[in-house]
């Protein structure tokens, strides 16, 4: 059945609900959890964003669950290359990917389950989801799960267990956040960095907190179980989070299987194309300068402990300018300082690429190969 | 005291925005004159306050009040055209990335760069330092759908806000 006429089924269904719900809560908007078919991460972004978009939710409310491979996912204003390793996460078959809300970087495996809460405007209560997630890990699985101050949702009092993030439109808007279920976590901090890498930028940070998975503290936990849980848990409480009790789950629209796909969504696949591409994921980093300084081998200079620096000026995930700072007879013929700007590199991309071609400037000015590869190394680190 | 109170309405009527001490022949009043900006204001919590076909727009103090404290501004680039209504650009606070609407259809002149920089001037100055940017209406008339200031301060009043 298409999305469209099960939009309609769930319509009549929604106002037949909306009907009998007003008679036990006048607070019980009618209320239906999605469960993804797809583990793909820019189609289940294309799915949150083409409901946001297009759905009706002022009669109406929806939880979205879903799980994807292994990926980083970056705030919306966020630096990728201030958050991760970008240039090993291929070869460890991590993608990229950057959200369309704020907030900081996260971790997603199969281990991790994602919830959003879509709503209309004027229904969103960021608070109110978390203590529905609370209520559901406690009546469930025994587990003390608290809403904390920076409505984080912790274990025992100080273990995350989900990252938060939210966007407000009009009329819509929505809460999603993550949950460890059973996540690879030396993956995952071996990924998500915290080094300063040399970055300067108006960029929005990351917060990092000590985090456990679920399942440690209850074997057996995982992310089917979860999903069950907080489903039902979702489709027994009223918009303020309050229980209404067991049977007011089949008062509600109950679970649905989607798919995110054209068939199902008119339109979700150019936003899927979109939501993949280098220009969203990359080219809208905000505007940064990097420098970092790199010991010089001494059979390369003249003096001890010298440094060579690269700098970069990089927008819209673009290099817009580069220099090399090198230190005395590195450059023959040249004196130390600043080499003139390597040119040829603007407009490229802040990546791999750039490397090759920063090669090939520096070999017109010096013809040593040693010293060719080491600025390319250089640059590579930086880049990375 | 009839010339007092020639004297008084002359005064009045020449008074800017200053309160002026009037002596009204029994005792010294002080007026303020009321004055109200010239700014329209979409449901969406923007002002536009606009000169010839350049209009400035930022958000009231209702909406950086609900946002709490902006990190971050992603604002629209000279030279973007938007239609009225559009998504233009971003607001985030701490955890929500909240939408920027276009109030007005037309062409990014500028966009405040002191404000990219510094995006608490949002929270501290939201009608004056804190504009967002500036565009070059296409459609002058979108502005008669705008609410005035009194409108828009009853629009606050009601429940749909």
């Amino acid at each position: 059945m298409t999305f469209w006429n099960q939009g309609k089924a769930l319509g009549r269904w929604a106002l037949r609900a909306f009907s009998s719900a007003t008679r036990s809560s006048r607070s019980a908007t009618p209320k239906t959890v999605f469960i993804s078919q797809s583990d793909d991460i820019f189609a289940n972004l294309a799915l949150e964003d083409w409901l946001y978009r297009h759905h009706d939710f002022s009669q109406h409310r929806i939880l979205l669950l879903w799980r994807n491979g292994p990926a980083v996912v970056v705030g919306r204003h966020q630096n990728p290359w201030k958050e991760t390793h970008v240039g090993a996460l291929h070869d460890k078959q991590v993608v990229l990917a950057r959200r369309n809300s704020g907030g900081g970087a996260v971790y997603h495996d199969q281990g991790n389950l994602n919830l959003s809460f879509l709503t209309s405007r004027e229904g969103y209560n960021r608070r109110t989801n978390l203590t529905v997630v609370a209520n559901a890990l406690r009546r469930e699985f025994g587990l003390e799960a608290t809403v904390n101050d920076r409505d984080d949702l912790v274990l025992n009092g100080n273990y995350k267990i989900s990252g938060t993030a939210a966007k407000l439109g009009r009329p819509n808007a929505y809460h999603h956040c993550t949950l460890l279920a059973d996540v690879d976590l030396d993956n995952m901090k071996g990924i998500l960095n915290s080094d300063d890498c040399g970055i300067e930028t108006k960029a929005t940070d990351s917060v990092r907190s000590p985090v456990c998975n679920l399942s440690s503290m209850h074997p057996g936990l995982n992310v089917a179980s979860l999903m069950g849980a907080v489903g039902r848990e979702f489709l027994r409480s009223d918009d303020r989070g309050v229980d209404l009790g067991k049977s007011a789950i089949s008062r509600q629209l109950g679970f649905t299987l989607v798919n995110p796909t054209d068939d199902w969504f008119p339109g979700l696949e150019k936003s899927r194309a979109e939501l993949a591409s280098w220009g969203w994921r990359f080219g809208r980093t905000p505007d940064f300068t990097v420098r970092r300084e790199f010991a010089v081998p001494r059979e390369m200079c003249v003096t001890e402990g010298a440094k060579l620096q690269v700098q970069m000026r990089v927008v819209k995930g673009r290099v817009a300018s580069m220099s090399v700072t090198v230190p005395p007879g590195f450059v023959s013929n040249a004196p130390e300082g600043e080499v003139a700007v390597l040119s040829g590199l603007e407009g490229q991309k802040f990546s791999e690429e750039a490397v090759g071609l920063v090669e090939a400037a520096f070999a017109k000015k010096d013809k040593s190969d040693k010293k060719k590869r080491f600025v390319a190394e250089c640059v590579r680190r930086v880049v990375q | 005291m009839v010339v007092c109170s020639v004297v008084v309405r002359r005064l009045l009527a020449a008074a800017p925005a200053a309160p002026r001490h009037v002596f009204t022949g029994l005792r010294w009043v002080t007026s303020t004159p009321v004055k109200f900006t010239d700014r329209k204001y979409t449901d969406k919590h923007e002002w536009v306050q606009v000169e010839g076909k350049i209009g400035t727009i930022g958000i009231t103090h209702y909406a950086q009040d609900a946002l709490g404290d902006v990190v971050y501004a992603q604002l629209p680039d000279p030279g973007q055209e938007f239609s009225q209504m559009d998504e233009c650009g971003a607001l985030e606070s701490v955890k929500a990335a909240s939408e920027l609407y276009c109030p007005v259809s037309g062409k990014i002149v500028s966009k405040n760069t002191e404000v990219e920089d510094t995006p608490g001037l949002i929270n501290k100055s939201c009608y004056e330092k804190g504009w967002l940017f500036k565009l070059e209406l296409s459609k002058l008339h979108e502005l008669d759908g705008l609410m005035d200031e009194a409108q828009y301060e009853k629009f606050l009043k009601t429940d749909d806000h």
